[in-house]
């Protein structure tokens, strides 16, 4: 049960940062090479064939945080206000490959921006390396119920 | 009560083009149910029993490759009570069956099965209740169009100069061909349709990040915003029917590991991949290979009223509502390529476009900050008078700088032309000087 525990702060963590649209934070959380997806259509195919809403490897996600940090991404100005529940946290692998944990959970978001809130679930996929500084995160997925769906805004953090 | 001629005047437009609801409705008979529509891909239904389902407007269709091969485009509409008879995006079936009282059509349309036919009378005639089909369907490179107007203009007449573009584009293959193999990026924006259209203007304060993240990535070297200022030599073009682009490709340097300087279009990588695709291109296409590598890799062209191929994407723009619209974007892979070339096109296109990328949602924030500016319609009117004065080329087409209102006004003039400038619309349009 500890390793639930920590696993559980450091998803919690991931969510607060991520709710408070601290970019910089936020990124320090992530391995480096690091691979952030969230598929587009359905959960599962291969990334190198099918599009993806994102499919960043570290430096693509450097690039998003250094977007969103440098001014005139009109598309957060002003930004996204996120409320996000992290449930049903699973350790599925405690002895993942190379030091890592496979952890699984359900995120619910709020997000309320110009006067418009929407609602997005999704499944996440964790992969966290154990540092020695603690856990880094070395793979997210997030497979959003509305993968499918036409959606609108969605560059705040997911 | 105006004329639309009244609302489209030389260098402005009056902003009930893009807020009057009465005007989206209008459009949907005068525009989306009368011109040709791109409606789909024929790689989206490549095999003999393949179809897909696609929106119209408000009404959906069924573009379906029959057991012949040939392309059909019907309404999603049961001929007895109405229900739509397939409610997959993809697939491939003998038979659509409507799920109410089980009539069967099969993919060419015909309705082959009526269960217990017995209580119909003699005179039921299944021949002509086939599901209704789009009264004419064309396809050029690959791109198939519908038009529900049994007459009117062809397909070929619609295009016009456009056409050569739709070529251009799928000869970024060795093979000639594309496929939309590789999913949908689905997106909506709380904006007018007709924002989503050809500007070589916006790019330096929309695109501000994008710009930061070249500079970012090239240093020095990086010479900002230069392909999109009123001193560029990129270009901004009128095609005539409301079909415009941009020509942002005009002095690329086509070669592997050269990226194009001012355009989105995908990177030719600086691997063995990248070395055998310019192989296969000049087996294909000899010495013109780079010149059709530059011609393809961002024709950047709007094929009016519905269609834009940018880059690597294929997108498609459907209004839902005078302030609401969907734009369904494909990356287009290209048939008989390495693996790794379309794999560096699908990262190319999540780095620009959908909604969660670098570029495409400051394009929708501006789309949707439009709406809101233009409910305050105390003074009217968009002045839309960059370039007016540019003349017409030998074949009439213009060609203004790229920062040249010349792709608005050439849509403005097409939509004018579709709605009718002497029908009357709703709208008060008052004279200089008066209060509203």
């Amino acid at each position: 049960m500890a390793l639930l525990g920590d696993v559980t702060e450091f998803l919690l963590l991931e969510a607060e940062l991520a709710d408070a649209n601290a970019y910089d934070e936020w990124l320090a959380l992530w391995d480096d090479p690091c691979t952030y997806w969230v598929p587009c259509n359905r959960d599962d195919y291969d990334p190198t064939k099918h599009v993806s809403i994102i499919y960043d490897d570290r430096a693509r996600l450097e690039e998003r945080c250094f977007r969103l940090t440098t001014g005139g991404a009109h598309s957060q100005e002003p930004q996204s206000k996120v409320c996000r529940m992290v449930g049903s946290i699973r350790v599925v692998d405690a002895q993942g490959a190379d030091d890592t944990v496979e952890v699984t959970a359900r995120v619910i978001m709020v997000e309320l921006r110009l006067g418009r809130k929407s609602v997005y679930a999704a499944r996440c996929h964790y992969t966290l390396w154990r540092s020695p500084s603690g856990f880094k995160l070395r793979r997210k997925k997030v497979m959003l119920l509305d993968a499918d769906e036409p959606l609108g805004n969605m560059t705040f953090l997911i | 009560m105006a004329q639309y001629a009244e609302l489209i005047q030389p260098g402005r437009v009056h902003s009930a083009v893009f807020t009057s609801e009465d005007i989206y409705e209008a459009e949907l008979e005068n525009i989306f149910y009368r011109y040709w529509m791109f409606v789909a891909h024929e790689s989206e239904i490549p095999q003999p029993g393949d179809y897909c389902t696609k929106w119209i407007g408000q009404k959906q269709v069924i573009v379906s490759r029959a057991a012949d091969g040939e392309i059909g485009v019907f309404f999603n509409r049961c001929r007895h009570r109405g229900a739509a008879v397939c409610m997959e995006e993809y697939g491939n079936a003998s038979f659509f069956r409507c799920p109410y009282h089980g009539w069967t059509y099969n993919s060419s349309g015909d309705l082959v099965g009526v269960p217990y036919p017995s209580r119909y009378g003699d005179d039921f005639d299944k021949s002509s209740l086939g599901l209704a089909k789009v009264a004419r369907v064309g396809s050029v490179a690959g791109f198939i169009f519908a038009s529900m107007a049994e007459e009117g203009p062809t397909l070929a007449e619609h295009l016009g100069k456009a056409a050569g573009y739709l070529e251009d584009f799928v000869k970024a293959s060795p093979l000639s061909t594309v496929s939309l193999s590789a999913g949908t990026s689905k997106s909506t924006f709380w904006g007018n349709w007709k924002f989503v259209g050809m500007d070589g203007y916006h790019t330096n304060f929309t695109h501000k990040t994008v710009l930061d993240l070249r500079q970012r990535k090239q240093g020095a070297s990086y010479s900002r915003g230069a392909g999109n200022s009123d001193k560029s030599s990129n270009e901004s073009w009128d095609l005539g029917n409301g079909h415009c682009r941009l020509d942002l490709t005009g002095k690329d340097k086509v070669a592997v590991g050269s990226a194009s300087n001012t355009s989105i279009a995908a990177n030719i990588p600086d691997t063995d991949d990248g070395r055998e695709y310019m192989r296969l291109m000049t087996e294909t296409y000899g010495d013109e290979a780079p010149e059709v590598i530059r011609r393809s890799r961002d024709v950047h062209i709007h094929v009016w009223p519905n269609l834009q191929l940018i880059g690597s994407q294929v997108r498609v723009i459907r209004s839902l509502a005078a302030g609401r619209t969907e734009v369904m974007s494909y990356p287009a892979m290209l048939d008989g390529v390495p693996d790794s070339i379309n794999t560096e096109r699908i990262r190319s296109f999540e780095w620009f476009s959908g909604v969660a990328s670098f570029g495409t949602p400051d394009d929708t924030e501006v789309f949707e900050r439009n709406q809101i500016g233009l409910q305050s319609d105390y003074i009217p009117w968009l002045v839309l008078g960059r370039g007016l004065t540019v003349a017409p080329q030998e074949d009439g087409s213009l060609v203004g700088n790229v920062t040249d209102e010349v792709p608005q006004r050439a849509q403005m003039q097409a939509w004018l032309r579709a709605m009718g400038p002497e029908s009357a619309v709703d709208v008060a349009v008052r004279t200089e000087g008066e209060a509203k």
